[in-house]
């Protein structure tokens, strides 16, 4: 029975943080529009509902009532499985991350804000992630297309090669905390009435970090892979309608996700400094802040990657390789070092 | 519950295992092989042993196939025809070793039930990712450094190979992307002993340092 319980609790905790993270990334396209359009001197979509308010939903709209082209010699079944797998995959990131303390929520008792708690949390992060980059390079296999092929393997290319330093600027985090599991990492950083994040001791794991996650979700200025000049749109120019519409949903999820690992591992996850001299903690209000602080973290690095989009122009792909293999990986490597040394000669933690 | 979970896994694992041998299609085999990693990483979960599970899923899932299936795209291998006439050999030996799996599969299942020793404790920290990091750097130092050191050696060679000076005659080196000749190879008026060598990138480059004209230059065609 208990079980029973457990499971729909579970069930209802996955649909309200889908829904709730799937509503931020629908308005992070909306704001993506409406700030490039800041930034570039224009207007942006504001006609649709209050300043543009209902635009998301009306391009919902329109994405469902396009028609659905499939080429002609595509391999079809590759062809309809590769979004599924890229919107899969970036979906199934989220169920591990912790969005608030430990709460005492009316009628139902204490409950952690998060929805697994598991001992390889941040493997399996790496790994999901990881099984993401086959969506993308089948479906630039499968068009029959050569400029989607062309964008596949370089996007296919570009993960790989940055997955690595990603993965390393990761291990700096874990050494000091000893543990792979998200919601410890995230309780060791309530040092200092909530201020103790691990960025105080880890800068340079940070903004390797950053770089490669940028990298890893195709976005400027590591944009090649839908190099509009020289690619059409790159591994997704022949898909249309609803399928396109799940290659943008992944794109903006896999932002978000890579989002919310900084924030967990570096920026203090739900900690929200001193939040604790004014509220009890695990009390309601404790949590409800906790909450906030999490989304205003992440959604401060969605902006982080508008504004990047907005300034920055876009690498030469030797420049990228040589930038990832040549640059960031040995800085990753020499991080791991310090921190290591640091932490035998001296008790951080 | 964990029954109903292990019988699925364990039939997609299988499923997906058939699938790699059954598909004409190398790309449907590599991405039936990708579906047999995962069903084992769940069951590996459910093995309590999460950290051979996600190894599983970035090493296997994530890296290693992903090579496979860039292989398979960039050569655009063709389905493969029905080869009967060829390695007809194949067909018994498959037949005999399928039969000595099953044997010892039948052997083990049953040696398995016969003994005393039942596995007691239903949780256990052994598969969790301390315990392994412990034991990886104490007991099993040696065999954890060695296994790294071919791995590094496999880097190394791979990357020689790739790089390789091929000698042809003294002063001569062809690099790939790089062409490296001789001197008198290209200007027959040049002494044999003239050690200056020729770098370019190209026939047209070497052409230009040398100042030979073309005769044949699109360009200064009538």
């Amino acid at each position: 029975m208990d079980s029973i319980i457990d499971i729909i609790l579970k069930f209802v905790a996955i649909t309200v943080a889908f829904t709730v993270v799937l509503l931020i990334v629908a308005y992070t396209v909306l704001a993506e529009r409406r700030v490039l359009a800041f930034i570039q001197g224009r207007l942006g979509p504001n006609r649709v509902g209050f300043g543009g308010a209902l635009q998301p939903f009306a391009d919902l709209l329109k994405f469902i009532f396009k028609e659905d082209i499939v080429p002609d010699k595509s391999t079809r079944f590759i062809y309809f499985l590769a979004p599924v797998i890229a919107t899969m995959a970036a979906l199934m990131t989220m169920i591990v991350y912790p969005f608030g303390p430990e709460t005492q929520i009316p009628l139902l008792g204490s409950l952690p804000l998060s929805i697994a708690r598991f001992d390889v949390a941040l493997l399996y992060v790496l790994g999901v992630t990881s099984v993401g980059v086959y969506g993308i390079a089948l479906a630039g296999w499968s068009s029959n297309n050569k400029y989607s092929l062309m964008g596949g393997l370089r996007s296919s290319a570009q993960m790989i090669s940055y997955e690595l330093a990603l993965g390393l600027s990761l291990i700096g985090v874990i050494l000091l905390a000893g543990t792979l599991d998200l919601q410890t990492i995230v309780e060791m950083q309530s040092r200092w009435h909530g201020a103790g994040w691990f960025i105080l001791l880890q800068p340079l794991g940070f903004v390797i970090y950053l770089i490669a996650a940028i990298a890893e979700t195709n976005r400027v200025p590591f944009d090649l892979p839908e190099a509009e000049t020289e690619l059409v749109a790159g591994f997704h120019t022949e898909y249309s309608a609803m399928k396109f519409a799940l290659f943008f949903l992944a794109e903006y999820i896999n932002m978000f996700t890579v989002s919310m690992l900084a924030t967990t591992l570096f920026l203090g996850g739900w900690n929200v400094p001193f939040a604790d001299v004014i509220f009890t903690r695990g009390s309601f209000f404790f949590g409800l802040v906790s909450v906030i602080g999490f989304l205003f973290k992440v959604i401060f690095f969605l902006f982080l990657y508008i504004w990047l989009r907005g300034t920055l122009p876009r690498f030469r792909f030797d420049q990228l390789m040589n930038f990832g293999w040549k640059f960031l990986l040995p800085v990753a490597l020499l991080n791991i070092f310090l921190t290591a040394t640091v932490l035998v000669f001296f008790d951080v933690i | 519950m964990l029954v109903l979970l292990f019988i699925l896994f364990a039939a997609l694992a299988i499923g997906c295992a058939l699938a790699v041998v059954a598909q004409r299609n190398p790309l449907y085999s590599a991405i039936s092989l990708i579906g047999v990693f995962i069903s084992l990483a769940c069951l590996y979960v459910m093995l309590a042993a999460p950290f051979i599970a996600a190894v599983q899923v970035i090493v296997y899932a994530g890296a290693i196939m992903v090579l496979v299936v860039f292989v398979i795209m960039l050569l655009n291998v063709e389905q493969e025809e029905h080869r009967r006439s060829r390695m007809k050999f194949l067909v018994p030996a498959a037949v005999v070793l399928a039969a000595i799996l099953t044997a010892e599969a039948t052997f083990i299942i049953y040696f398995v039930e016969k003994s005393p020793v039942k596995p007691t404790s239903s949780v256990s920290d052994i598969g969790l990712t301390s315990s392994i990091g412990g034991s990886l750097f104490t007991s099993y130092l040696l065999p954890f450094e060695i296994t790294s050191i071919l791995l590094l050696m496999a880097i190394v060679g791979a990357m020689t190979l790739a790089r390789r000076l091929k000698e042809t005659s003294s002063g001569v080196a062809v690099v790939p992307g790089t062409t490296v000749l001789p001197l008198h190879l290209l200007d027959p008026t040049a002494p044999l002993d003239e050690p200056l060598a020729v770098e370019a990138y190209g026939t047209d480059e070497v052409a230009k340092l040398l100042d030979i004209t073309d005769e044949h230059d699109p360009s200064k065609r009538d």
